[in-house]
Order: structure tokens, then sequence, then C-alpha cells
């Protein structure tokens, strides 16, 4: 390689270095902004302050949704297995919603502690599988799918 | 020692060669199109939780995939041209790009209808859609500014640079889903024994479809870069010879 040219790769091979390392340490310090939501046990070390809206993500705790007869009205507990977050929501729920399903709900915190969310949206995880090999899977008891679908805090 | 690498830059050797190859990608893209596509669609098992929606993966993650790569060809060129001054290297990259605009621009709208199914919504402002988004509006900016830059030369260099810069937004893609927490799902990690999640009979169609949709990429940018070169090459004795015979 002549000289000149081996001058040239090496600059940019200089600036493309120098621009990750800058990249790399502006997503750093920018991590948090980054995340798209809270998880219950944020929320639950007070991280977020009432009336904020924010998104919190987590599963929806089984046996903690009720919803009323003549509304569109719903009550669930979302959980990450270590805390909860109460959530009431008003509205039309994905098909996907249902009792330990990942969900991210948008929304804010009122003074009670109870997250009136605005949004729901269903969150699901990486498994594809038919429902032949998902009943073969809770038969043995291998799986709990649903489980590996907790948001990572 | 680097003459060979001056040879493979030679546009008339490409044209001559990607001539000789060309029927057999068509034919192969052809046929793993027509094998994945009937797969996909007609014996993949539903999903147990998505059911039938599940079949738009096949289409939304080959072309996501392939959009990754776009970037880094266009900087591997860009850096050719920029070193090397290698002309053939910059009609690839000033091809690619619309491509890849067109690529991207697929993997968004196809991950959206997927979205507004399972998840509720056509959007959301998370890393992955984010960053995907950012890599559409980058692809827009290398062509607006070929065509800003009146000067080929110039043009090639400011494009080179952009696309080594936007490089760095390929890895935030492909990690945004481990680095925050996001809506998108991470990546699927396969089984290979069919009794777990994501067996062969859902992965193999996906990966007939990936390389068929790679086929479709190296044969579109190969029928647009000669389409550039007959145009740059204009003036060359071999093209005007090659125009006279057809």
């Amino acid at each position: 390689m002549k000289p000149q040219r081996k001058k040239r790769l090496g600059i940019i091979l200089f600036i493309a270095a120098g621009l990750s390392v800058a990249v790399g340490l502006t997503l750093f310090a920018l991590s948090q902004n980054i995340d798209l939501f809270y998880t219950p046990t944020q929320v639950a070390q007070g991280e977020v302050n009432p009336g904020q809206r924010i998104r919190i993500g987590g599963m929806v705790k089984e046996g903690s949704v009720l919803s009323a007869q003549d509304s569109l009205r719903v009550e669930f507990a979302a959980t990450d297995y270590a805390h909860d977050v109460p959530i009431h929501y008003e509205g039309i729920l994905p098909d996907l919603f249902r009792e330990g399903q990942g969900v991210v709900v948008e929304g804010s915190i009122n003074s009670a502690g109870v997250f009136q969310a605005s949004r729901v949206l269903a969150k699901h995880d990486e498994n594809y599988m038919s429902p032949e090999v998902k009943a073969a899977l809770d038969a043995s008891g291998a799986s709990s799918a649903n489980h590996q679908l907790q948001p990572e805090s | 020692m680097w003459t060979w690498f001056h040879q493979l830059g030679s546009p008339k050797w490409f044209y001559e060669l990607t001539g000789r190859w060309l029927p057999w990608l068509v034919a192969a893209m052809s046929l793993l199109l027509l094998v994945g596509i009937v797969w996909a669609l007609l014996f993949v098992p539903p999903d147990y939780q998505q059911g039938n929606t599940i079949r738009i993966m096949y289409i939304h993650v080959p072309f996501a995939s392939i959009s990754l790569a776009f970037f880094p060809l266009m900087a591997i060129a860009g850096t050719v041209t920029l070193v090397w001054k290698i002309k053939l290297a910059d009609m690839i990259a000033k091809t690619a790009a619309p491509l890849g605009a067109w690529f991207t621009a697929l993997a968004l709208a196809s991950g959206s209808i997927w979205g507004s199914d399972i998840w509720g919504t056509w959007w959301i402002w998370d890393g992955r859609l984010t960053s995907m988004l950012l890599q559409l509006f980058l692809l827009i900016g290398v062509i607006s500014l070929r065509s800003a830059l009146e000067d080929t030369d110039a043009a090639a260099k400011a494009c080179a640079v952009l696309s080594i810069v936007g490089c760095i937004n390929v890895f935030v893609i492909k990690y945004s889903v481990d680095w925050w927490n996001t809506l998108h799902q991470p990546a699927s990690p396969i089984t290979t024994s069919g009794e777990g999640p994501n067996g062969p009979e859902i992965w193999v169609p996906l990966v007939i479809m990936i390389f068929a949709i790679y086929l479709f990429f190296a044969v579109a940018l190969i029928l647009s870069t000669r389409n550039e070169i007959l145009q740059r090459e204009r003036r060359a004795q071999w093209v005007q010879d090659l125009v006279r015979t057809a």
C-alpha cells in the first residue's frame, strides 16, 4: 500500500473509532431516558413522581384482573414478581391481554398510588411455538414461558 | 501485490462477471422465494398466542435483517473510495442507498402492521423502532447529499464519510433491545430439538426466506450497479461497442 493511502486509511479508522466512543458515551449517559418504561420495582423505590406521565412495564398479575360488567373499566396489577403496581384503565385492551401476559401501560400515578392508564399495550416475548408445543411444555412443567418474559430491569 | 485489487475494481470486469451470474442468481432467488412463501403461508403452525399473525415474521425479519447490511456495505465501499479511489466501489455505494431506504421502509411498515395487531399500536418510540427510523432518515440523507453535489468525486467522498458515520447506528439498532427495555422483543434464540419454542418448524422457513430476500437484494444491487456503470462509463470504448451490438 502506498504511504499516502495508508495515511488516509488511518485517518478514516481514527475518525470512526473516535465517533463510536463519543456515541457510546452519549448513549450510556442517556440510557435511563432511552428506556421505554419503568419497572414496578423502580416505582416502589420512589423513582416516579405522582402526576408525572410515564410508562410502566410488567406482567399482568395472576388473579388480579377485575373488569366492570357495564363498562370498559378494568383494574389489574402489573408486577415484576418483586413489586406490584395497581392499574386502573378504561378502554379497549389488546387481544393478547390476559393474566400472566406482559404489558406496557401509559399514564400517571395518582396520590393514592394507583396508576391511571390511558393506554395499554401488549408486550410479547421472543418465544414462538405452536399450541401443541406449548401444551407439551406446560404438561411437562418445563416452561413457564411467560416468566421468561419479565422485563429486564 | 495490490494489482489484483485494482483489477477487481474494473467496471468492465464487474459488468461481464455479473452478466454471467445474473441468470443463476435470479433462478435461485425465484426458487427460494416460492418455497419460502408457500411454506410460511401454508405450512408453518400458527403461534400459540399470536395465531396466524405470526406469518408476518417471514416478511418482517428478512427485510429487517438485511436493512442492517446496507450501512456496513456502504461504509466498506466508501472506505475503498476514499483510500484507493476505485470508481466501482462508489457506483455500488450509490445504488445501495435507495435500495437500503426501500428495505428499511418495508421493515418498518411490516413491523408496524404486526404491531397494530399484536401490541395494540402502530408505533411506539422505543429504542429499536426509533433507531430503525433514524436509519431510514440517514439513508434519505445519503441520497439527498449525493444528488445535492454536482461533482461526482466530491459527492462520492461526502457520501463515503456519511456512510462510515452512519454505520454506528447499526450497532445501536442491533443491541437496542438488549441495552434498554423496549416494547419490541429481543432476538429469538432458536432451538434445534423441535420440542421447545422457536423450533425448526418455525425457523427453517425463516432461514429460507432470509436467503431469498438476500438474493433479491443481490440481484437488485447488481442490476442497478450495471445501469450505473453503463451511464458513467458511456465514453469508454467497450460500452460503446456493447451499445452498438445490442
